[in-house]
């Protein structure tokens, strides 16, 4: 799997491009700053791009937009962002195409290599990821009235996991349930949340991006 | 008197207590009952009524979709009047209906009044049976009579106005014939729409009464600051036109004003000197004006009546009226001294701009020493967060690893559970570095600027938030910060204290002033007097010249307004908005 690993700290991008040749990735690029991420994007057509959101050289959200610029070219890259902090408004953003395959973690959960390689890996497949700390404020807000006040407790969870880039295999593990009802509580949301029947990944994205908009 | 003012009182409480129970629509209650006890329970009555609440409720549906649009201000004031005028005409209408009695049939009876030298009078009555249940008198209108004034048992004199009561329907022929009456027909229905008026009013006025506060905050910032520059010179016309009600108009009171306006316009920091002077002078004048009329051995002889302010001095107890109005006189006057003359002789200026500089390096003084005292107590917090928090975790962190190294040959296993340790510790200092950057600089303020930062605060918040923001460019990176913050502390407040159901925040910037609107529809009672939160908002704020204003009344809403005077560093052709 060809990745692109955009990263302005030496120490940082070293470490990401060794344990993800470490897990059989292939590295395509390894950048540091916005317009060379972008360059390495058009050029190289990665199967997925780990890009950190502040870089050079404006040392704002430089990855971010150079991230969604390559999105527009090629709509449906599959970007994972790292960042230092969790922005929600940045993940709607990046989700706001509603082409999945989006993923915005904490550098913190590159510790975890095996998680961070699973999300690595679910972006890839077009799935979409999001920190903990993104799904945790979410559900500590009040939530107002609209399609997710709907849902069942345990529906929520199922969503909460489902953003977090879970498949319904870990779903049901972390919930001590088979994986014929978490399927069957899949089914139950997007019926709830008015998604058609398709593409299970789609309705997957589409189901979170429902949960943000609550 | 008093009596009355009690019961109105307790009529109102009753009412507003009634109204918070069952809402507004509790008013429809009183407005049916009135109608039902005007014109009896029957199913004409019945159908009225209802038509009348249809009317009432389509007219409130148009009237709630000009109050969403904001333009609600003057309509219920107007509305609250009309109802009141009408009431007030019905009242006086009353006496008649005294004298012709209170039954449906009475409806019909139409009292006209007859100013002039009427010659003759042209009446039509179709209808038999009103006209026959009038009374005898009445009944002989039937058909066309021709009368000329003072004749005839259909008219009945009384004073110097004709006074007739004829038909439904009728006609009054001749133009110098004014009918005022409206009879108990129109009268009632002048009860009823007035209260209907009064109701969609009184329904209608918490907006109006928001509206006004929102146009009292706008206003708020430009008195305060107005206030703070001492712009007093502006008083000395209205107080030398007191000069008038004292000597009359005469060619040197009207050279005086003159002299006045010219003065506030030319010199305007003489004009506020010479205020308190002119209110001194007054006021010594009121008090000569008194001893005159003391009573005892001196007077000899009655003096002259004069007028002094809003009293006209014939007696000793006016005197005593004109002695107060002297004294508050006085007191207004000392109280401006400070203000004015001390205030000017203390800065010793030789001309206006050094006056404006001395003000402006008070102010700049008092500010300073705010901003260093945040900026000390901002980084006595760092130092305490980084010293509890990431400071010790990293400590520990590396004790782990020692150990770690040490156990590392001798039992694998314990190795394996210190790592984790030290993972886990590591990931709490970051989440503790993160926090404290977040309190410091927000990431989205530092990438973004205070419009996107704003709106990633508002989908923070657990209240829904509407955004209007226009701010067509980044500021200066403190003002941002500052701005930030302040946005911050007045959601908090809002979700902790208010109960507001719902946020709006306004953003815009225009002519190099920033201006923040937060309006909730929460409880209020928010006071930058107590507690330290708008407190230090106020102060952050002032650093940067700006100004903070609070309209809280309890029972809400809340309006909070914010200037900050500044640029636009770089101009950007977006802006955002939305809700969150």
């Amino acid at each position: 799997m060809q990745v692109v690993v955009a990263e302005d700290l030496f120490l940082l991008r070293d470490g990401l491009t060794r344990l993800l040749s470490a897990h059989g990735f292939q590295i395509a690029a390894a950048v540091d700053t916005a317009p060379g991420l972008l360059r390495a994007l058009l050029e190289h057509r990665p199967d997925v791009a780990v890009v950190d959101v502040r870089m050079p050289p404006g040392f704002a959200d430089d990855g971010l937009q150079a991230a969604l610029e390559a999105r527009r070219q090629m709509p449906g890259l599959p970007v994972l962002l790292l960042s230092q902090y969790v922005e929600e408004l940045y993940a709607r953003e990046m989700l706001a195409d509603q082409m999945g395959g989006v993923g915005y973690l904490l550098k913190d959960r590159v510790f975890t290599d095996n998680q961070f390689v699973d999300a690595i890996r679910t972006v890839a497949g077009g799935g979409t990821v999001l920190d903990p700390e993104v799904v945790t404020k979410l559900v500590g807000r009040r939530s107002h009235d609209g399609p997710i006040a709907r849902l069942s407790g345990r529906e929520r969870e199922v969503l909460e996991l489902m953003a977090e880039g879970r498949s319904n295999t870990a779903i049901a593990q972390q919930l001590f349930v088979t994986e014929k009802a978490v399927s069957k509580h899949t089914t139950s949301i997007f019926t709830k949340l008015g998604l058609a029947a398709s593409e299970d990944d789609n309705r997957r994205v589409l189901a979170v991006l429902a949960y943000l908009n609550s | 008197m008093v009596v009355v003012w009690m019961l109105m009182i307790l009529v109102w409480r009753m009412l507003s207590k009634m109204l918070r129970r069952f809402g507004r629509w509790a008013l429809v209650m009183p407005v049916a009952g009135m109608a039902a006890a005007l014109f009896g329970l029957n199913v004409w009555t019945a159908a009225t009524i209802l038509l009348a609440l249809l009317l009432a409720v389509l007219l409130g549906l148009v009237l709630v979709g000009w109050r969403q649009a904001g333009r609600s201000g003057a309509l219920p004031v107007a509305m609250l009047g009309a109802g009141i005028c009408g009431l007030w005409t019905a009242a006086s209408l009353v006496r008649s209906w005294g004298a012709v009695g209170f039954s449906m049939l009475n409806a019909f009876t139409i009292q006209a009044v007859v100013r002039g030298p009427a010659q003759r009078i042209v009446v039509e009555s179709p209808v038999a049976a009103s006209v026959h249940a009038a009374g005898p008198a009445v009944a002989k209108l039937r058909g066309l009579v021709v009368a000329p004034p003072g004749k005839g048992a259909n008219f009945n004199w009384s004073g110097p106005s004709w006074r007739v009561y004829y038909g439904r329907a009728a006609r009054v022929a001749r133009p110098h014939v004014v009918i005022l009456g409206h009879g108990l027909w129109w009268g009632r229905l002048l009860i009823l729409g007035s209260l209907l008026l009064l109701a969609v009013g009184l329904w209608l006025s918490p907006r109006a009464v928001a509206d006004l506060r929102a146009l009292i905050t706008r206003v708020a910032p430009r008195l305060e600051r107005w206030r703070r520059e001492g712009n007093w010179g502006i008083l000395l016309v209205p107080v030398t036109s007191f000069g008038l009600t004292i000597f009359g108009v005469r060619p040197w009171t009207i050279a005086a004003l003159v002299a006045a306006v010219v003065i506030t316009i030319r010199w305007p920091r003489l004009a506020a000197d010479l205020v308190p002077l002119v209110l001194v002078v007054f006021a010594a004048y009121g008090f000569m004006l008194v001893s005159r009329w003391v009573p005892g051995p001196t007077v000899l002889a009655a003096p002259q009546p004069t007028q002094f302010g809003a009293i006209s001095v014939d007696s000793s107890q006016t005197s005593l009226l004109a002695g107060v109005e002297a004294s508050a006189l006085l007191a207004f006057g000392a109280w401006l001294f400070p203000r004015t003359i001390g205030a000017h002789s203390r800065a010793k200026p030789a001309n206006g701009h050094e006056v404006e500089l001395a003000g402006r390096v008070q102010r700049l003084t008092e500010t300073r020493g705010h901003a260093l005292d945040a900026a000390a107590a901002e980084l006595r917090r760092i130092e305490r967060d980084l010293h509890d928090g990431a400071q010790t975790r990293l400590v520990a962190l590396g004790m782990n690893l020692r150990a770690l190294e040490r156990m590392l040959p001798a039992s694998p296993e314990a190795a394996r559970a210190l790592a984790a340790e030290a993972i886990e510790t590591s990931a709490r200092a970051l989440s503790d570095l993160r926090l404290l950057v977040r309190g410091i600089y927000p990431p989205v303020l530092a990438d973004r600027g205070l419009g996107h930062a704003v709106r990633a605060l508002a989908l923070d918040t657990a209240l829904p938030v509407e955004l209007d923001i226009d701010l067509p460019g980044r500021l200066a990176a403190p003002v941002e910060s500052a701005c930030y913050f302040a946005v911050a502390e007045v959601f908090a407040n809002a979700v902790k204290h208010s109960a507001a159901r719902r946020i709006h925040l306004r953003i815009e910037h225009a002519d190099d002033l920033l201006r923040i609107e937060v309006s909730d529809d929460g409880v209020g009672g928010a006071d930058p007097a107590h507690g330290t939160g708008l407190s230090g908002v106020e102060r952050r704020l002032g650093t940067f010249d700006g100004i903070l204003a609070v309209s809280s009344p309890p029972g809400g809403p809340t309006m909070i307004a914010m200037e900050v005077p500044c640029r636009l560093l770089s101009p950007k052709t977006s802006s955002c908005s939305g809700t969150g």
